[in-house]
Formats: structure tokens, sequence, C-alpha cells
């Protein structure tokens, strides 16, 4: 019996500009049951880390979303007023935040800011048994808990991020948003840290939004994956199938452009073009002048997102019959 | 930490011995020397006057006056000065200096308040006409021609509406029979600042762990309990009525100068606010459910509250100079004021003797300064 | 593959011209930021109608203005019975104590407030941009040497010691200028500019400019100097207004040697006691003091505006 979790429906999101309004994210629709892991990849710009601010509401004051329902367990979170949704934020939905990022306020100890995000969702803690909890968190994310009472800028990249994941599961959060966590990290220090993330995620079953750019990364972590393109979902399907069988165009080519260790060598793809400027996005299909299936039907209207295969969602007019790629 | 402090007091020491070199300098640079104002006494032959350099130790080379002088300063040797002989500069100095840091303390205490405050609030509401009003109105009290604006509130207040005394420190009336001077007064009511302050440190830092409902209720309880009974115990005692004769004296002085200077706090307050809320931590913050105000207060102003005290400190030698033109209005004797005496009377011993004094003044407010903020700032104690 | 040149493709725009055009550019696209803020606006608005004000005094002055009775220092008006007398239509702001109408005055103090103020921030800037470059590029000794003095300098009070100093040596406006612009450009800004050269200079292109042999000084100049001007220029708006002040509290406490300026109108107020004498003798103070601060303001703002460009962080997004 699975629960879903979260459930977005047609989230459509904008940014007023000075230039004119920027369609960051259009109907984007995808579902997370408890314990799935859903990674969304896509090129810089594509709205992946767009979507994630949207599920907390946490946007500029020029951006506003202009459509849709995001419902997480059963509480709609597009609906919440001020108040409700400062306690859905860190309880409901937590994020962890790029490793390059000062997400932590490098005047007071890491211990003391995790404590203030227990105290802020759980009013009945005192500092101590905060404090407890916190050592806890520390020990399950690999960390010695005396480092509790030091500085962000005394602990190396590495132990930051794993503050910042401790923070992230602090208030056994539904789902957590992993935003880029370790782009900014060595190789071996990503590895160590996604190892650990995965295994807290299963240990404690918990859903997860993976979002980067890195495709391998993506495939490491995720159970799902969805591909964004330009502020609309591309494709969206378990692992296995995005890999060995895509269909749309777009992730085929973006397989395409990685290098595989095992197999035969050959050329890498590349796409032809750039993507979009979103303030002018494409009329219809918004890969289409890239896209090497492209017909008129795909320049005048819109592909809808639909089941295409079982549990195998696409935007396209032409989709791809493609066998182990 | 402590390494920082040694530091820091080395560098202030080293930077007291260049500023006195340079004074010298300054003194040795005028033609002449200070034998020369008795050229005009058709009495003194110029045997006398070679005689009076030999003893004055003028006769010297530079290298010995200069050590000399050096060693004099250290000290606290300043000279014995003309215009009130055959008083020395030392004392004239201590008699007037608290009166100085009355006025200064108080300015600077109340204009960082305010100007922090406000600038918080002006960051706060960017874009309103609440802030771009308090730009206006805070460029143009910054930049006012400070003698001119006090005149005007000395006409104002002083002569117009009668409310507030016009000028010195003190009612000579009230002051006829009293067994103190007004110099025990000054000491006591600074005594009696100092420690109120520390009170309201200890308290801050006590309820530093505690919720936040107890923290504001303690906090602000505690200074009104604080200033009240300070306020409370000085009545009582049988020269509270002279003490309260200096603070009248006192405020439109305090009112002036606050008025002048609070806005550079302010103004630099508002932009370091600005810059803090881009910061990726707010952001944070923000995600994990903390109210606005939590993130206003705790997160944002906390950090933007270091660059604004490190203008406190570097304006500190700009305060004192304000404070000269705030003594000479309201002929408030202090340091200013006799400094400017001195000069018109040209009497040189105490001209340098104050500068002297202002600069050591300047420098240690400096080195308190800057080992306060090593408290405040995590990040620089650990180098 | 190799790239084709021919002789049509060379380019034969001189390199001045080149770096003319992108210097214009620039102030172009800095014009339109600061544009868009209003108090920087409303400041240069003040300080053009200061400027005209300071053109117009020695237009009238030769073709209006009678001088023996205009003339702001030695005039005399033996018509009007007494001295100071209020605002008339022959005197618009009045007379001074000595005789001499006070709008004369008030317009010679705007000319003589903009150069002694201009010409102390541009002492100061050359002085504080140099070593600031210097100190950045050289480092070692060098760098030491200045910063201790720049340390030294920021906390030292400098009205205390103008006022000691105009004791032992007699100061005009030309010899206050400097000294106030030596004080003020060794001191705090060096610190800051230098460490703005000193983010530039790691920048790449300086390497590369080295390696295709550039020297030391070329560098300096030609690549550190232009970038370094934006926050030149916004240090020199705060000088001009704490010059023009300095000036006007030093001639208050009658401690110059200057003919006539803003500061030397209200002091020649304050010694013949007219300070705090009552409202209908405002118009000795008034024009004078009301002068100051808004000059000083004009600077202060436009350097705030300023202060918006060169710090992006502060623009609204």
């Amino acid at each position: 019996m699975t629960i879903k979790m979260l459930s977005v429906k047609d989230l459509t999101m904008h940014y007023t500009t000075s230039r004119g309004e920027v369609s960051a994210v259009n109907n984007v629709s995808f579902e997370i049951e408890k314990g799935q892991s859903l990674g969304l990849v896509g090129e810089s710009g594509c709205g992946k880390t767009s979507i994630a601010f949207s599920l907390i509401r946490l946007l500029p004051d020029n951006a506003q979303i202009k459509n849709g329902e995001i419902i997480l367990d059963n509480e709609n979170i597009t609906a919440m007023n001020k108040k409700q949704l400062l306690q859905v934020r860190w309880k409901g939905i937590s994020m962890v935040f790029q490793a390059a990022m000062n997400a932590l306020n490098p005047i007071f100890s890491v211990g003391d800011q995790i404590v203030e995000a227990i105290q802020a969702h759980n009013s009945d803690i005192n500092i101590k048994n905060a404090r407890v909890k916190v050592a806890e968190l520390f020990t399950l994310v690999g960390l010695d808990p005396q480092l509790m009472d030091r500085y962000p800028h005394e602990l190396s990249g590495g132990m930051r991020q794993r503050a910042v994941i401790a923070m992230a599961l602090s208030c056994n959060p539904k789902l957590i948003i992993a935003d880029e966590p370790t782009t900014a990290l060595d190789v071996i220090v990503q590895d160590r840290i996604l190892n650990q993330l995965k295994e807290i995620q299963k240990r404690l079953d918990m859903s997860m939004i993976y979002i980067s750019h890195d495709i391998a990364v993506i495939a490491e972590v995720s159970d799902r994956i969805g591909v964004m393109y330009a502020g609309r979902m591309a494709e969206l399907a378990d692992a296995k199938t995005v890999f060995n069988a895509p269909i749309h165009p777009y992730t085929y080519a973006l397989l395409g452009a990685f290098p595989s260790i095992k197999g035969k060598k050959r050329v890498l793809t590349t796409l032809p073009g750039e993507p979009p400027d979103l303030l002018n996005p494409p009329s219809g299909c918004r890969f289409h002048p890239r896209c090497p299936r492209a017909t008129s039907q795909c320049q005048q209207e819109a592909p809808p997102f639909v089941e295409h295969k079982p549990d195998h969602f696409a935007a396209c007019w032409h989709p791809m019959e493609v066998k182990n790629v | 930490m402590k390494k920082y402090i040694l530091r820091r007091v080395i560098q202030i020491l080293f930077t007291l011995i260049i500023f006195q070199s340079l004074l010298f300098i300054i003194l040795d640079a005028q033609p002449g020397d200070i034998t020369n104002l008795y050229l005009l006494n058709p009495k003194i032959t110029p045997e006398a006057q070679e005689q009076m350099r030999v003893v004055l130790g003028l006769d010297k080379p530079p290298l010995v006056r200069y050590l000399r002088w050096l060693w004099n300063f250290v000290q606290g040797n300043l000279g014995t000065s003309f215009s009130h002989y055959p008083r020395e500069v030392m004392d004239i100095i201590m008699e007037r200096a608290p009166r100085t840091l009355v006025l200064f303390l108080t300015n600077q205490l109340i204009s960082f308040s305010v100007g922090f405050f406000l600038g918080k609030q002006m960051a706060w509401h960017r874009g309103t006409t609440f802030e771009y009003g308090l730009t206006i109105i805070g460029v143009i009290l910054f930049t006012i021609f400070t003698p001119w604006f006090g005149l005007m509130m000395i006409y104002l207040f002083g002569i117009e509406l009668n409310l507030l005394p016009i000028g010195k420190f003190l009612d000579p009336s009230i002051w006829r029979n009293v067994p103190l001077d007004a110099n025990t007064i000054f000491y006591y009511l600074i005594v009696t600042a100092v420690i109120g302050l520390i009170l309201i440190i200890l308290v801050n830092r006590l309820t530093r762990k505690t919720s936040r409902i107890v923290r504001q209720i303690v906090r602000i309880g505690g200074f009104v309990v604080i200033v009240g009974g300070s306020i409370l115990i000085w009545s009582l005692t049988p020269v509270g009525f002279l003490a309260g004769d200096i603070v009248k004296h006192m405020i439109l002085p305090v009112l002036v100068s606050t008025l002048v200077s609070f806005a550079g706090t302010m103004l630099l307050m508002r932009n370091t606010m600005l810059e803090t809320l881009r910061e990726d931590y707010i952001m944070a913050a923000r995600a994990k459910g903390l109210p606005e105000s939590v993130i206003r207060d705790k997160h944002a102003a906390r950090n933007a509250f270091l660059p604004a005290f490190t203008n406190l400190i570097i304006s500190i030698p700009f305060a004192l100079s304000g404070g000269i033109i705030t003594e000479t209005i309201f002929s408030w004797p202090g340091m200013g004021l006799t400094l400017l005496e001195a000069v018109n009377l040209e009497d040189i011993p105490l001209a340098m003797g104050t500068l002297s004094f202002v600069g050591v003044l300047a420098l240690l407010a400096h080195l308190v300064a800057d080992i306060a903020y090593a408290f405040l700032d995590p990040r620089i104690r650990y180098q | 593959m190799q790239a084709q040149t021919t002789s049509s493709s060379k380019i034969t725009i001189p390199i001045w011209r080149v770096r003319l055009n992108l210097l214009w550019k620039n102030f172009k696209a800095n014009w339109k930021l600061f544009r868009k803020n209003p108090i920087g606006l409303i400041g240069l608005v003040i300080i053009i109608i200061f400027a005209l004000m300071a053109i117009s005094h020695p237009i009238l002055m030769k073709y209006v203005w009678e001088p023996r009775v205009y003339d702001p220092v030695i005039g005399y008006d033996i018509e009007v019975f007494a001295h100071p007398s209020p605002p008339s239509a022959r005197h618009l702001l009045g007379t001074d104590p000595l005789g001499r109408d006070i709008l004369s005055q008030l317009l010679y103090g705007t000319r003589f407030s903009f150069i002694l103020g201009i010409s102390s921030a541009l002492i100061s800037v050359i002085i504080a941009t140099t070593i600031g470059a210097i100190s950045a590029y050289y480092g070692g000794v060098v760098d030491m040497i200045f910063m201790r003095l720049a340390d030294v300098v920021t906390m030292l009070p400098f009205i205390a010691i103008l006022v000691v100093l105009s004791a032992m040596f007699e100061f005009t406006g030309f010899t206050l200028a400097l000294v106030y612009g030596l004080l003020v450009g060794f001191g705090g800004q060096t610190i800051v500019i230098k460490s703005q050269a000193l983010s530039i200079k790691v920048k790449p292109y300086i390497e590369s400019a080295r390696a295709s042999g550039g020297s030391d000084m070329h560098i300096i100049f030609t690549h550190m100097l232009p970038n370094l001007l934006p926050i030149s220029f916004l240090f020199m708006m705060f000088t001009v207004t704490n010059a023009v002040f300095a000036e006007a509290a030093l001639s208050f406490f009658g401690l110059l040697n200057i003919r006539m300026s803003w500061g030397i109108m209200i002091n020649t107020a304050q010694a013949a006691g007219y300070l705090l004498a009552g409202p209908e003798y405002f118009h000795l103070l008034l024009p004078a003091g009301l002068a100051i601060t808004l000059l000083c303001s004009a600077f202060y703002m436009v350097g705030r505006a300023l202060d918006e460009i060169v710090n992006p962080r502060l623009r609204d997004r």
C-alpha cells in the first residue's frame, strides 16, 4: 500500500522583472510516494530550483505562483496562510542547500542554529533536550557531536554540508529537498555524502526530491527521474526506464551527451543551440527549435504531459521508441 | 583572543608614540621658540633670553629635546600653562576632561542606539516614503552646519520657549553654598553611568539562553529598573539637585550633538542590513519557518551590527572633533573649549597638552572598541 | 585550420579612440543607474544651482553692481543708515555689521567653497589612489609603511589638529585645502582603495599584461587606475563635504586668514554680538548657515547615490 506523500498539479510560477514576465515553471505535475526519491534533472535555468522554492513557497517578492496545487500528505500548501506556512516549513518539507551557499549564519554556532529550528517547531522542548537531539543527528550524519558548538567557519566544506543535512533532518520532515547538495565538493567527499544521504533516506523512510544538473549523481540516488526543460517537465519515469528507454528526444540527447565507462567508445552527441530565454519562450513545445524530430505541430501546439506507457509520462508529440541505449 | 588584544595594545602604543612625535615636529617646525614670546619685553636682554633657553633646555640638539619631550609625556608632564600660570597643564586637563567625557559618551551611546534602530527599520521598509523621508532628514542633519544648528536650537529652546538653559554646565546661583564641587558630581555621574551599563550588559548576557518572551521582559524591565533606580538613588541623596542641574544643562548639547551624528550610523545600518538580507543564510532561516521578526532582529541585525560598530570605531575621532564645536557653542568648559582658548591666547603648552590628551583619548577609545568588537565577532577571535 | 588575415582586416581605429568610446559607454551606463536614485538627483540639482550662483558673482560684480557698495569684503553702503540692515530692495539679503551686502558675500562664498572643496578633494584623492595602487601592486615594505601610516591617521581628530595648527601657521584658503587634502589623503581612504586595487591586481588580465611585457607603471596607470576611478570619485564627494564643513567651522572659530567665506560671515555676526540677538537679525546667520548645510548635503547625497552604483548589492532588484 503506497501512500502518496506529495502531489503537484499544474504548477505554474512566474517572475516579474523590469523586462517582462519570465515563465520559470509551466504546468508541472508529478507525485511522490512515501519513502520514494525523485530526481529532478536538467540544464541550468530549466526551473528545477524554482520548483523547489515554490514547494515551500519561499519565493522573492517579484515571483508568484500563478496556478497549480501542491498537496503534502493531504495538506494543501498552495492554500495555506502565513502562519500555517511557517509551521509546514521544515517540519513538513525541509531543504538541504547547495554546499557552496552560506546556509549557516556565521555568527552563531552550528548547534545553536539546529536547536533554533527544533524549538521553532516544537515549543515544548527545552534547550537541553534539543541539544541531545542535535547530538543524535550529528552521529547520524557522521559528525562528531562535539562539533556542535563550533562556528561554521571552523568546519570544512564536507563537515558543513553534513551539518546542513543534520539541520534538514532535525524536525523529522516528511519530504526533504536536496538542491545540488554536493556540487561544490570534491568527488570523494561527494561520493560519501551521497551514500550517507541515500542510507538515511532509506532508514527513515523519507521522501526526497533530489535536484541536480549532473545526471550521474541523479542516477545514483533517485528511484524516479523527472527531466526538466525550459520550465516544463519533459519526461517522468522510474530511473531505469529513463536510462534504458527514454521516449523524449531531449532525454535521449541528455543521455547521449554523457560518456559511459562501460560499452563502446562512441561520439558524444551534443545538442545544437541553447536553452531558450524564458522571457519569450518558443511557441508550442519549448524544445522544438533544437529537436531533430520537430514538426509544424510541435511549433504550434504545446504537447500535453500524459502517460504514454504505464507510469511513464512525457510531453511530446513524437515520442521515441528506443531500446537499450 | 589574548594574542589579538596584545597585538592591538602594542599597535596603539606604537601609534601613540608616532602621534606624540608628530606633535613634536609641529612644535619644532615653528621658527624660533617659546622664548621668543618674551622678546617683546624690553626688560629682557638677549643674554637673559639665552639663559632662559638654557634653563628650558632649548639649546640642546633636536634629538635630545625630542627624547625629553617623549619622556615628559610618558610621565604625564605636559608642561605649565601660560594663561593659567602657575597651574600645570595636566592639572587643568584633569579638571576639564570629565565634562568632555560625559558629553562624548552620552552622545555616542544615544546616537548609536537610535541610528541602529532607525537603520534597521529603514532597511525593513525599503522603498517606502518612510525610508526616503528619513534618508533626506538624516542626510541634512548629518551635514548641517553644527554651529548654526546649535545656535538655532539654543534660540528655540533657551530663549523663545525658555525651557532649557543657554550655556555652561551649571547655574551658579544654585551651587553657591554647596560643599562639593562640580567635578566630584561629574565623577559620580560617570560612575553611575558605567555601573548602569555593566548591569545592562550583565542582564543581556544572562538572558541569552532563555526563551524569547522571558528574555524580552527581563531585558526591557531590567533597563527600566536600572535607569529608574539610578534616578531614584540620586534624588535621595542631599546633592541630587546638583546632579539634576548638570543633567538639565546637558540636555541641549546632547540633543544637538546626537541629532547631528545619528544619521551616520543609521544610513550605514540601512545599507548593511540590505546587504545582509541578500545573504543565503537569511533565505535558509526563512526556509526553516522562522517568523520574520526573528529573522530581522536575530539573524540579519546581529550580522549588520558588526560593520555598524566598526563604523562607530572609525568615527570616534570625528565625534571628538565635533565635541569641540558643541562645547564652543554651549560654552561647555571641557577639553574642546580649553583647546580653543589655549589657541586664542597662544598658550602653547596648554594647546599642545590638550591636543595630546585628545589624541590619547581617541586612541584609547579606539582600543576599547576594538576589543569589544573581538567579543562580538567570533570570526576575529581566531586569527 | 588557420585564421586567415588580410590587410583589409587590420584595425584602423586608434587605441585612444577605443578607450574613449569605452569610457563614454561606461559613463552612459552609470548615468542610467544614477538617474534612478532620486536622492542623488536632488543633490546634483542643488550642486548645479550653487554652481550657477558661483558663476553669477563675477558677472554681477562687473556689470550689475556698483563695486564700492557691493564688494563682499570692502563694500560699504553709505546710503543705508544703520548696519546691519534687514533685507530690502537695495540689498536683497540685507547688510552685515560692517555694511557689506550679504547676497554678494553669499555668492562670493559659493565660489570660494567650491574651489576649496574640490581642490581638497582632488589632492586627497590623488594621494589616496596613488598610494593605494602602489601599495597593492608592490606589497611588502612599501605596503606596510603606508598602511601603518593610514592606521595612525585614521585615529586622529582632524579638527582638533587643525585648530592647533592654525595657531602656529597662518592658514589661507589654499593652504587649508592643501593640509586638509594631505590629512585625508593619507588616511582611511587609502586603506579602502588599496583593498580594491588588490582585488584588481589578482585578476587574470593583469597577469597577462605583465606576461606580455607591460612595465609596472604602465599596468598601474592603464589597468588599475581606471577601475579605481569610481570609488575614488565616490570618496571625492565626501571629502568636499567634510572640507567645506571644516573650513566653515575653523572660520567660525576665527582661526583662519581668509577674506571672505560663509564661515567668515557667521564669524562676523558672532564677533559683533548678533548671534542670539533675535529674529530680526536672522538674515545674518540664515543664508550662510543654510548655504553650508545645503552644499554639504548635496555632495553627500550625490556620494550616497554613487555608493549604490559602486556597490551593486545595494541596488533595487
